[in-house]
């Protein structure tokens, strides 16, 4: 039987920003469909309410001209939409056949006889009996495909799933993702991965700020003309002057810089390789996911990884802890500002004392100058702004936006030469970002060098001197930034390569 | 319909509530020891006054709250350094006794001699053997990455056995017809007692030290900011550079250290010698002490007062009711229970759902 699936109108407004405007598409069973958006384009959020985790503001999913009510995930697995996410829902402790009887109606034979006949029908070598933790990333998925299954759905939803995969497995989930569909399951799958649309979908429906910008025919389409479509003509509106003269000093090298995880969730850096001129802005844009964080955490020297040489004024610092680099003037802003960048349980002032760079005199032989950290917090908060002058404050009642300004003026205070952040504007109001902004331009025109890793190519164009991209943690040619187009940046960050 | 259990985190938890709730958990192992003492067949009131009360009506009974407190009390203060900086040592009563082991040594070396340096010189050598016992855990977890919980765990076993192995072997008291224990300690090796025919010894003066020396380097000092940031996030710690590592060591060394305090204060204290039964499981109650006393130095002068009164009431309990003196490892198990009751209660909603059954399969 044919499925139909339609999305009238759906709206998700959170405060301060519109996650779904007015979406409304149609699916059809006997095809494959590709969501396809950057980061925060609003495709998690419109899968989260099709799944029925959250519920939308405003509008209607039918499926077959029935109206669902999907208040909660059991009312989508009801109605036989089946789900799998990126991050793997199983217990790792337990077998895979204990993972998969958890929420099963059928005795442990009949359920069992089910399952090898999936296991036979499509060519999936999982041994029922080994505990989860013992499979690979690909054969955990293979488990959550299994489970859909069972339930016979009609609707299969597959959130970024080669995210975690080799080559290998993915070519292997895109033929039984084929077969699928040829037995009439409708089969939305999401994804950044331009590459990946193309061979594997029929049709693209493209978001960007919770809107549907296009649907279109995959054959209709080119990598450049989806990634224009992804990313938009984003005119940058005071873009910053450039202001680098070729003969500028290279202030921070980094050579050979190889990384290596066993975590399927940690990307692997292949042999980076960039240098930062004194004044100058680098900009490293990407999708997220793709090796920002090991390469933020590298730079800042949480990970020490051998054989990489970083030079920073003409010093080699590679296996310098953050607290060392500090020393030598590198300051870093990581993105995840609530838990990572200071604490929120602690005062305002116990926050700024993380960054206790020797001449601070913060820890005086050893014990606190708590007189000194707080002096020092309040010229912070008047420098940089920061909507409170009481120092006592613990730093959870911050706003995000002053959370970050005081996590900046923290980190600027001790007037770096390098200043390392990643998406320092990330979920921040437009007056937060514009000050942030400026602060960032402020720098460089101090003649003083920014690294600034991104999700965001807005930011990034209005930002940068040069740009990079990072995609599956290899870094493209780095190109200034007035060579630099939006659809050059997508078709790179999407996988894609230009000439 | 089938009730469905929900728990949500709560937004804000008052602080207040937060050291408040110790006493809550308190009232309610009263409650509850009433409860068992009922079942039990005996009149509760007058149970639990023979458990609570009549301990501490006399100067004497006070004397060995305190002689009981004090070992709790070190221990427990030294606990709090590994487990605010996320260092699960449970291991104390090990080192505790390796610290009684060779604080003993020492003692023994001394057992004819007379002299003012004898004592500070057991009391060293106490610390230091807590210090390296603890050490062994710190040291496997730093750089083989091992789980502190299950080494130090394990860790207790290794030392009690050792001790027995000395006191029947090696050690044993030659003019001692074959009882497994040590020779007595000269008199030079013995805590001074503070009053005349009570127990309570300068080792409390020890325990004290510890409390305020354990405020001062929580609250006042870089080591202390660091403790407390790791606490609370190793994430932050990390990218602040902090040496994790050295940490480990220091918080294990610290924790060790007061653990062997205690185990030598015991022996040099009401005990005299070396034998196989130098502690009640002080190293393992005080675990319950740090966290009745919410890991702050004076909350755990107060815990450490309270578990002391189970130890001292089971023992009235089992002269004057005749139930085994174990009762009081029921309460403390009580205490533990409802503070971590009270404790979940208090982060969590919990919520009763009714779905209908068809609900649940699908």
């Amino acid at each position: 039987m044919a499925t139909d699936l339609r999305i009238s109108n759906i709206s998700k407004i959170y405060p301060g920003c519109v996650a779904n405007d007015n979406v409304s598409l149609q699916f059809k069973s006997g095809k494959i469909y590709a969501l396809l958006g950057e980061n925060g384009a609003g495709k998690s959020t419109l899968v989260k309410i099709l799944s029925g985790v959250i519920s939308p503001d405003n509008g209607e999913v039918f499926l077959n001209e029935r109206n669902l009510k999907l208040s909660s995930p059991l009312d989508a697995k009801k109605n036989k939409i089946g789900m799998v996410f990126q991050h793997f829902n199983l217990f790792e402790t337990l077998s895979v056949f204990e993972n998969l009887s958890i929420d099963a109606t059928e005795d442990n034979k009949s359920l069992r006889v089910r399952i090898n006949e999936i296991l036979k029908k499509y060519n999936f070598s999982i041994d029922l009996d080994v505990p989860v933790l013992n499979l690979s990333a690909g054969q955990k998925q293979k488990v959550e495909i299994i489970r859909c299954l069972l339930r016979s759905p009609k609707v299969l939803i597959m959130d970024e799933p080669t995210s975690v995969l080799t080559e290998q497995e993915t070519e292997e989930l895109f033929i039984s993702l084929k077969k699928f569909c040829d037995e009439g399951i409708l089969i939305i799958y999401i994804t950044h991965k331009l590459k990946e649309v193309l061979s594997l979908c029929d049709e693209v429906a493209v978001m960007r700020k919770g809107k549907v910008v296009s649907v279109s025919q995959t054959q209709n389409e080119k990598v450049e003309t989806l990634a224009n479509k992804m990313v938009g003509q984003k005119l940058a509106k005071i873009k910053k002057k450039i202001n680098i003269s070729k003969n500028k000093d290279e202030i921070f090298k980094v050579k050979h810089l190889n990384f290596y995880s066993d975590d399927p969730f940690e990307t692997n850096l292949v042999n980076l390789n960039f240098s930062v001129k004194k004044g100058e802005c680098l900009g490293i844009a990407g999708i997220s996911g793709n090796g920002q964080n090991e390469l933020f955490q590298i730079l800042s020297g949480e990970i020490i990884t051998p054989d990489t040489s970083i030079i920073f004024r003409n010093k080699e610092i590679a296996k310098l802890n953050p607290k060392q680099r500090r020393e030598y003037l590198m300051a870093f802003s990581p993105e995840d500002r609530i838990s990572q960048a200071a604490v929120p349980e602690l005062k305002i002032y116990e926050n700024v004392a993380l960054n206790n760079f020797k001449s601070s005199n913060f820890f005086e032989k050893g014990l606190v100058n708590e007189r000194k950290i707080k002096e020092h917090s309040k010229k912070i908060l008047s420098d940089f702004s920061v909507n409170t002058d009481n120092v006592e404050l613990k730093s959870q009642f911050l706003s995000g936006g002053n959370l970050q300004k005081l996590i900046l003026g923290r980190e600027l205070i001790t007037a770096p030469e390098l200043l390392i952040c990643y998406n320092p504007t990330w979920g921040l109001d437009v007056g937060a970002i514009n000050y942030i902004h400026e602060t960032l331009i402020k720098i460089n025109d101090q003649e003083k060098s920014t690294i600034l890793i991104s999700t965001d190519t807005e930011e990034l164009l209005k930002l940068s001197d040069r740009i990079a991209v990072i995609y599956k943690g290899k870094l493209s040619k780095i190109m200034p930034s007035e060579e630099v187009t939006p659809e050059k940046l997508g078709v790179l960050m999407g996988g894609g390569s230009i000439d | 319909m089938v009730p469905l259990i929900k728990v949500e985190k709560r937004n804000d938890v008052p602080m207040a509530l937060y050291f408040f709730t110790p006493f809550i958990a308190i009232i309610l192992t009263i409650l509850g020891g009433g409860i068992i003492f009922y079942i039990l067949g005996f009149n509760p009131i007058e149970a639990l006054k023979f458990y609570f009360i009549t301990p501490i009506s006399n100067l004497y009974g006070l004397s060995e709250l305190l002689l009981k407190a004090t070992p709790l009390c070190l221990i427990a203060i030294g606990l709090s350094f590994c487990f605010k900086s996320n260092n699960w040592n449970i291991g104390a009563e090990g080192q505790l006794t390796f610290g009684a082991i060779v604080g003993g040594g020492v003692a023994l070396l001394f057992y004819n001699q007379e002299g003012f340096y004898i004592l500070p010189l057991v009391i060293f050598a106490g610390a230091i053997g807590g210090m390296i016992f603890a050490l062994i855990p710190a040291i496997l977890k730093t750089y083989f990455n091992t789980n502190e919980i299950l080494v130090s765990l394990m860790l207790v076993y290794v030392s009690k056995l050792l001790l027995d192995y000395l006191v029947v072997g090696p050690w044993s008291n030659p003019e001692g017809f074959n009882f497994p224990e040590t020779r007595q300690f000269s008199d030079s090796s013995r805590m001074p007692l503070l009053f005349e025919g009570l127990r309570i010894h300068a080792g409390i003066f020890l325990a004290l030290a510890a409390v305020m020396l354990s405020w001062f380097i929580l609250y006042k000092t870089y080591l202390g900011f660091q403790i407390k940031v790791s606490g609370l996030s190793l994430k932050t710690a990390k990218y602040a550079g902090f040496k994790g590592k050295t940490m480990i060591l220091v918080v294990f060394m610290i924790s060790g250290a007061c653990a062997g305090l205690a185990g030598v204060g015991e022996i040099t204290g009401p005990i005299g010698q070396l034998h196989r039964m130098i502690s009640p499981d002080y190293g393992f109650t005080a675990i319950i002490v740090a966290f009745l006393g919410r890991l702050n130095p004076f909350g755990i002068i107060f815990a450490s007062l309270v578990v002391a009164l189970t130890y001292l009431g089971a023992e009235t309990a089992q002269i004057f009711l005749q139930i085994p003196k174990y009762t009081g490892q029921v309460f403390q198990g009580m205490i533990l229970f409802f503070l971590l009751a009270s404790d979940y209660l208090l982060f969590f909603k919990v919520k009763i759902l009714n779905l209908k059954k068809n609900e649940l399969r699908h």
